[in-house]
């Protein structure tokens, strides 16, 4: 039954806009109002529903193209995964270390995790960017970014 | 005010110290970003917006525009030099301009692709500054039915004009506007889908949603992407000189495809992309010799190249005088109105004549700055495109962090910038196209309050809606639009299957 990608695809969509329509049911209704918060979610729900369906049973033979893209060896999937991951970590320690100190830490590793060998450089790169960006927004744009275990 | 004073006024904007500064940093900031293969004007216009946070509005806006025509602009380098075309709107460059490089006469394509963007986009100008007033004369009479029913053509139209599947591109848009349903509903004061978490009650921020969208998800495609090659340092570029044969044969092709190109600008759901494919093959139709197209033809790398840059000027005349976005560039433009408290729409010209004219007028200058940004200077701007990959990869990320976390100083916002880059991800691995979805996102919120104002109009009645003739054809055209190309499909489809 789910032989194609489209299949796939079309009912995870299809799951997707069940629980909306479910969730667009549990809205409160207001006398008053001549059209109320619930009317445009239901109408979507139905309208993702509805094209789910059309998705699912759609016999439109993939490309190769198609298929190329989305055929991506599980090891870059990794390294998109560690990606996410670094910066998920990035951001749990960002306020509290501060901005410096974690965008340095972030682009350097980030940067020679990905293949970049050139240590030198990349420490100047890791370095400058944070504090010039820093003193960009900080003192210049008066946006402020989290100074963290820094004294400035 | 008439359109020579307005444009007075523009000028006075775009030719202060101020205005030319912001207008040239946008230029460059726009062609550098847009060269990068990978990051589109989409992401570039969203890392510049945390920027213009307190700045004025007329030089902000000045200094938007030019990050998005820079960018068009821009892209068409990466295109010629590498084969990897720096935005999609300058995918069409590659197949003229690539094979010209590759015989060594790289720095001759780059001059005629500058050429012809800087007329495309300077005829375009002229174009949308007749065109743009008086549509905003005749927009200043359209009610909430009409509003409600250009924006559901715009959606519709960007679906069916999509690449690849309407039904994908159909789903991409109602789920950007399932998205923008997510906070507190400001009609009723209904708490829609927070789940009580008081981080959503203002919705999300469409900067979050551009930059995941967009540019985390093109950071993804260059981690898969990153072992390929960049500018090697021996490449040379060769002279940028063009002989008066060059020059005549490609006054034919810019000369119409500007016209082409604004002309699909201005309609709803083209765009630069659609606008230069569709030049490439209308002047690879007329061609004495169209065996020529796709090996390093003149007419070939000029036709897309003006009509691309004369699409990008046509999209801001619905932006400017409607107020309603048709690509999903423009709706991260109008994002960028926004923010900085500038409503576009019919009311702009006058209200605001300042931002208005300073816009277009601005773009003129644009594009003489880009003309000089691409003719002596590009030897040293390519050099850009040199950047290792891993490093371009981490300093773009950042920027999206830092512009996201300016907006709120909420790190709640950044978990959902990772949500929106994995979502953009996965749309990408599977095909659904973006554009509709932030458009979707953009126009969701203006659709749904003028659904409900018409609906409060007519006393609940849908007939609102087909009782004059404006909405009407205008849903009319909506539906043809998604049913045409559904049908010629679904035919294609079950001839092939037939065949089998």
């Amino acid at each position: 039954m789910l032989a194609t990608i489209n299949r796939k695809l079309g009912l995870l969509i299809f799951i997707v806009a069940a629980v909306y329509l479910y969730l667009s049911f549990q809205l409160p209704n207001y006398e008053y109002a001549p059209i109320d918060a619930d009317v445009i979610p239901k109408g979507l729900g139905i309208l993702l529903l509805v094209l789910s369906v059309f998705l699912f049973f759609s016999r439109v033979v993939e490309t190769d193209a198609e298929k190329a893209k989305r055929n991506i060896p599980k090891k870059e999937l990794g390294v998109i995964a560690a990606v996410f991951a670094m910066i998920f970590v990035y951001i749990l320690l960002f306020e509290a270390i501060g901005f410096i100190i974690t965008t340095t830490l972030f682009i350097f590793f980030c940067s020679w995790f990905l293949g970049y060998r050139a240590w030198k450089t990349n420490i100047l790169v890791s370095l400058l960017f944070p504090i010039v960006m820093y003193a960009i927004f900080v003192f210049a744009l008066g946006i402020v970014l989290p100074r963290g275990i820094l004294p400035f | 005010m008439d359109a020579f004073q307005g444009l007075l006024t523009g000028f006075q904007v775009a030719l202060s110290l101020e205005g030319i500064m912001f207008v040239l940093i946008g230029v460059i900031v726009g062609t550098l970003i847009g060269m990068m293969p990978g990051l589109g004007p989409i992401s570039a216009i969203a890392i510049m917006i945390p920027i213009t946070y307190g700045m004025d509005p007329a030089p902000a806006l000045v200094m938007m525009a030019g990050v998005y025509y820079g960018a068009v602009f821009g892209g068409s380098t990466s295109s010629i030099l590498l084969n990897a075309p720096g935005i999609s709107g300058t995918v069409a460059t590659a197949f003229d301009g690539y094979p010209m490089a590759q015989q060594g006469k790289a720095g001759k394509a780059l001059a005629i692709a500058a050429i012809s963007s800087f007329i495309g986009g300077t005829v375009s100008v002229v174009l949308l500054m007749l065109l743009a007033p008086a549509l905003s004369s005749v927009a200043i009479s359209f009610g909430p039915p009409a509003y409600f029913a250009l924006m559901f053509m715009g959606l519709t139209a960007i679906s069916s004009l999509s690449e690849g599947s309407t039904i994908k591109a159909m789903i991409a848009a109602v789920a950007g506007f399932m998205v923008v349903t997510i906070g507190i509903d400001p009609q009723t004061g209904t708490q829609r889908f927070t789940f009580g978490n008081v981080n959503l009650f203002d919705g999300f921020d469409f900067l979050i949603i551009a930059l995941g969208l967009f540019a985390v998800a093109e950071v993804c495609m260059l981690i898969l992407n990153r072992k390929n090659r960049s500018l090697s340092d021996d490449q040379k570029l060769g002279s940028l000189k063009l002989s008066k044969a060059d020059l005549k044969e490609m006054s034919g092709p810019v000369s119409r495809q500007s016209f082409v190109g604004f002309l699909l600008g201005v309609l709803p759901g083209a765009g630069a992309t659609i606008a230069s494919f569709i030049s490439y093959i209308f002047e690879k139709r007329i061609a004495k010799n169209p065996e020529e197209f796709g090996k390093g033809s003149i007419k070939g790398l000029a036709a897309p190249e003006s009509s691309n840059n004369a699409a990008t000027s046509g999209a801001f005349v619905p932006l400017l005088s409607l107020g309603i976005p048709g690509s999903g560039t423009t709706a991260v433009m109008l994002g960028a109105f926004l923010v900085l408290g500038v409503q576009p729409g019919p009311l702009l010209m006058t209200d605001r004549p300042e931002i208005f004219w300073g816009i277009i007028a601005s773009m003129y200058l644009g594009n003489v700055f880009l003309l000089i940004l691409n003719l002596p200077l590009i030897p040293y701007l390519a050099k850009i495109l040199s950047i290792p990959r891993p490093l371009l990869i981490s300093l773009v990320i950042m920027f999206s962090l830092i512009g996201v976390y300016s907006i709120s100083f909420n790190v709640f916002d950044l978990y959902m910038l990772l949500v929106f880059g994995a979502l953009g991800f996965a749309m990408r691995i599977f095909s659904f196209p973006a554009p509709p979805f932030i458009l979707a996102f953009i126009l969701g919120g203006m659709m749904e309050q003028a659904f409900r104002q018409s609906m409060t109009i007519s006393n609940g009645s849908l007939s609102i809606f087909v009782d004059t003739p404006l909405p009407l054809s205008l849903l009319l055209v909506a539906l043809i639009s998604l049913l045409v190309p559904a049908f010629l499909k679904w035919r294609s489809n079950r001839l092939a299957y037939k065949q089998r």
